[in-house]
């Protein structure tokens, strides 16, 4: 079955003896009697053994054995990188509270707890990695919590680049969950020699016997040992037996070097060994210290990992979005079908009070649903922020930038899926603040500016929009070098009549945040043409004020949730459309002179000194118009990829507020068509995407259409 | 017969006892034909509803309609194999049909002139449909059914509204 099952065997036996003699030293009288029995049956052969180490550990542990491969177990897995993704987050949380305030007692346990348990689930799904750095780490902030260590700025680093690590660990773990192709996970060498070296005050001195492994342990106080003793006995055991006994050790053999990875860390040169050294090497450790309580020993992951499942329960439940979507999905029509029954022409002729009371208690009952279902998609900002303030840490010690986050709204509730979303453009934009917008601090100094810069990042809520505030009190962007590149650039003509919010607004051109723009004009740019267009995605806008010398403040104003538009709906002939009220800049009915045609083809509008193109959506859509007279049309200035255009209608029917649903898998994306919304007759009208109305590109598409 | 079941089982990969196109199937009229297909891919026949087209489409494609909620396409059988339209009328309805796509299951509406019947239609009466010739492909046919001295033609209502979209879907995706 695997070479030299008699060498392994041994051992075993002699893993078992050290063992059997541990627990007899600690009262355990039912593991030793169960280590002694095993002894004697020294002949059994390997998977009997792997039967019987099995339940001599659910003995010390006390609690079921665990299948030979729970890693295997996707349910578990995903649980456990969903339980490890929000310690991890607390992690960061807490360091960082940490290092505003190194006697932050309660956050230096809160870390301690959080890396503990992830040890502890690691160490029960045989994530061996995972589970030596939480466990090094934990030893490290043992020493802290017992004041033999400061949390000072490089250890706080280790300790976050500890938290980063254990979160690249998981990712090919989720990957190989769904089925997609896991990268490889990072090495840890270098990140557990860094932690080594703290642990040995900063002591080059490599140790190279697996027994100075223990050394840490041995100088310091005694809970240490109880939490480091943990996996030698218990975790441990499980990987090493499991795999090399397993029938197809193929499948199970690359942890197999893992475990041995405390020893082949500080001596490189070591040969991913058997089983035998870590282990027992452990185990004697432990033994050392006959005032180490084995069931204190035993029962600590339990203990500590268990309150924490238990507890996150209690409180929430973890529901699968898709069923959620739908819900929401179908309050929505609730909403909808309510609206109509309401506004019924029999049932309102009937003029029958109590009718309009019950109809009146649905519509307070329906708003009531609504409310809640919208607000059960909905997540705090916090953990975006968060994202931030590490951000803003790490960016501002390289360069060499003290700054100071001025975080407000960080509770502000809004659509999970808008918070993902909008991830990319506050990176770049707080990115930007620090890069470009403050200066450095001689030119602070020069400018009497207080030396620590501020970066604000607020969120708050307005009637159905959640604005989102990131600014800098940095050097403000200069209207003047921003037009004189436009002009370079050919993208204005003159500039001079523009606002000065017309003016910031170039700086989302793509193309116009080059390297030069961005010393020249002492301003923004890397990345906004990526905001820009990210945010508009989300139906959102963004506005800037900035002050030369004194800031720069960019307003993100995105709505709450994607499921929902505010919509005007608008003919043309027998048709309805809905436009988004997002994509709306202006309505007005066009005088005759207005509109010319260029080359006799396209059309152009001249409104208030502005030269737009006009796209007439009958055309666009081959619908039979009301009338082709531009009088007798309206004209709704829109903005698409970052131009206005004008869109020909005939008129306006209303507005409404529309769930946006796809049009099915039955029908091919039709570009200027974003989806299809249940209008308030039961009709079906159709969304309309202003970057697909205005495409240049409608031409192929009306190929693709003859062709099929 | 045997060469009967010999081409059924190569067109269907699990061959049963008799012949597995046999079953319930649901009979209508387009145009001057009687169709059939499976019952089980039914999901429900209700009235023509308001469809509001979609523009840019192909012309079999009538556009969108609410069903409770949900936008469904509806896809006008007669267009799509070139017959002449017939109006609506009093009997035209839509039947909502589940058509399997790439492993999920999509709701569409077909229009139909009229709604027939639920039939039987036992092994026997079931025959291949026949060689027209060169010219004339029925790619969209299980086979012909005689029942009650009828002609019902099987339609394959997952490729009759799968395959073209498919195409289209993935010169999208190249494009």
């Amino acid at each position: 079955m695997m070479p030299g099952p008699d060498v392994e065997a041994e051992g075993w036996q002699e893993f078992l003896g050290d063992l059997k003699q541990l627990a007899e030293a600690q009262g355990r009288a039912d593991v030793s009697r169960l280590a002694s029995e095993y002894l004697a049956e020294g002949e059994a052969s390997l998977p009997d053994m792997q039967q019987q180490l099995v339940r001599l550990q659910k003995a010390c542990e006390g609690r079921p054995a665990p299948p030979a491969a729970l890693s295997q177990d996707p349910e578990l897995v995903r649980d456990f990188i969903m339980e490890s993704r929000e310690h991890l987050q607390n992690i960061e949380r807490s360091m960082l509270a940490i290092e505003n305030d190194p006697n932050d007692v309660e956050s230096i346990h809160g870390t301690f707890r959080a890396f503990h348990t992830i040890k502890g689930l690691a160490g029960f799904l045989e994530f061996a990695v995972i589970q030596e750095v939480a466990h090094e780490v934990e030893t490290l902030l043992d020493m802290a919590r017992n004041h033999q260590i400061e949390l000072t700025g490089a250890t706080v680093d280790v300790i976050l680049a500890s938290a980063d690590h254990l979160n690249q660990q998981l990712n090919p773990l989720e990957k190989t969950l769904l089925g997609e192709p896991a990268p490889d996970a990072p090495e840890p060498h270098e990140l557990l020699s860094q932690i080594r070296s703290i642990l040995r005050g900063d002591n080059p001195a490599a140790a190279v016997e697996p027994a100075v492994e223990a050394e840490p342990e041995s100088t310091t106080a005694e809970p240490m040992v109880t939490d480091t003793a943990v996996p030698a006995i218990t975790l441990p055991a499980a990987p090493e037996l499991a795999f090399p006994m397993a029938d197809e050790p193929v499948a199970a053999l690359p942890p197999v070097a893992k475990p041995a990875a405390p020893v082949s860390a500080t001596t490189p040169a070591a040969p991913p060994a058997p089983p035998k050294p870590t282990a027992p090497v452990e185990i004697r450790a432990a033994e050392t210290k006959p005032e180490a309580k084995a069931p204190a020993v035993t029962k600590a992951p339990a203990a500590n990992a268990a309150p924490n499942a238990s507890g996150g329960s209690m409180s929430s439940v973890k529901v699968d979005t898709g069923k959620l979507d739908y819900l929401v999905d179908m309050v929505g029509e609730l909403v909808i079908a309510q609206s109509l029954v309401r506004h019924n022409p029999d049932l309102v002729a009937l003029k029958n009070p109590s009718l309009m009371r019950t109809i009146s208690q649905l519509g307070r009952i329906t708003d009531e649903v609504q409310k809640t279902a919208m607000s059960m998609r909905m997540v705090p900002l916090e953990t975006l922020f968060q994202k931030m303030i590490r951000l803003v840490r790490d960016l501002s010690r390289k360069a060499g930038k003290q700054i100071e986050m001025d975080i407000a709204g960080e509770d502000t509730e809004l659509d999970r899926n808008i918070v993902e979303a909008l991830a990319d453009p506050l990176m770049h934009m707080v990115r930007n603040s620090i890069d470009h917008g403050i200066e450095t601090s001689t030119q602070r100094a020069a400018t009497d500016k207080p030396p620590v810069a501020k970066v604000k990042l607020h969120a708050a809520h307005q009637a159905g929009y959640i604005m989102i505030t990131v600014g800098d009190d940095g050097r403000g962007m200069d209207r003047r070098k921003i037009l004189a590149k436009a002009r370079e650039r050919g993208l204005v003509e003159n500039g001079d009549n523009l606002s000065d919010n017309d003016v910031f607004n170039l700086i989302f051109e793509p193309g116009f945040s080059t390297a030069e723009q961005v010393t020249d004009i002492s301003g923004r740019g890397v990345g906004m043409d990526v905001v820009k267009r990210q945010i508009q995605k989300l139906r959102g806008r963004i506005e800037i004020v900035s002050v030369l010398g004194k800031g720069t403040e960019f307003t993100l104003k995105v709505p709450l949730t994607l499921a929902i538009i505010d919509g005007l709906i608008v003919g043309v002939g027998e048709e309805r459309y809905i436009v988004p009220i997002f994509a709306i800049k202006e309505m007005l009915r066009p005088t005759a002179e207005m509109i010319s045609t260029v080359e006799g083809r396209a059309e152009i509008a001249l409104i208030r000194g502005r030269v737009l193109p006009v796209v007439r959506l009958y055309r666009r859509f081959g619908v039979e118009p009301k009338s082709q007279d531009p009088e007798q049309s309206l004209i709704i200035i829109a903005e698409a990829r970052g131009r206005d255009f004008c869109l020909v209608v005939d008129d306006l029917i209303g507005k409404q507020e529309v769930v946006i649903k796809s049009l099915g898998d039955g029908i091919r994306p039709v570009p200027g068509i974003a989806g299809g919304a249940i209008l308030g007759d039961g009709r079906v009208g159709l969304i309309l995407d202003m970057n697909g109305v205005f495409s240049a590109d409608q031409g192929t598409y009306d190929g693709a259409n003859r062709a099929a | 017969m045997e060469a009967m079941t010999a081409a059924a089982s190569t067109k269907i990969p699990v061959p049963l006892a008799g012949d597995d196109r046999a079953g319930k199937y649901l009979a209508f009229q387009l145009g001057k034909e009687e169709y059939a297909i499976r019952v089980l891919k039914v999901r429900e026949i209700i009235g023509v509803q308001e469809i509001t087209t979609v523009p840019q489409t192909p012309d079999y494609i009538r556009g969108v309609f609410n069903l409770r909620g949900k936008v469904i396409p509806v896809v006008d059988l007669q267009r799509k194999f070139g017959f002449a339209t017939t109006e609506n009328n009093a009997r035209t309805c839509i039947v909502v049909v589940e058509v399997a796509s790439g492993g999920r299951i999509m709701l569409m509406g077909i229009l139909v002139d009229a709604v027939s019947e639920v039939r039987n239609i036992a092994a026997g009466d079931i025959e291949d449909t026949p060689d027209f010739g060169r010219d004339v492909s029925v790619p969209y046919l299980l086979g012909v059914a005689k029942t009650k001295g009828q002609v019902n033609l099987l339609l394959d209502i997952d490729s009759a509204l799968q395959t073209h979209e498919v195409e289209v879907l993935s010169s999208m995706a190249v494009s």
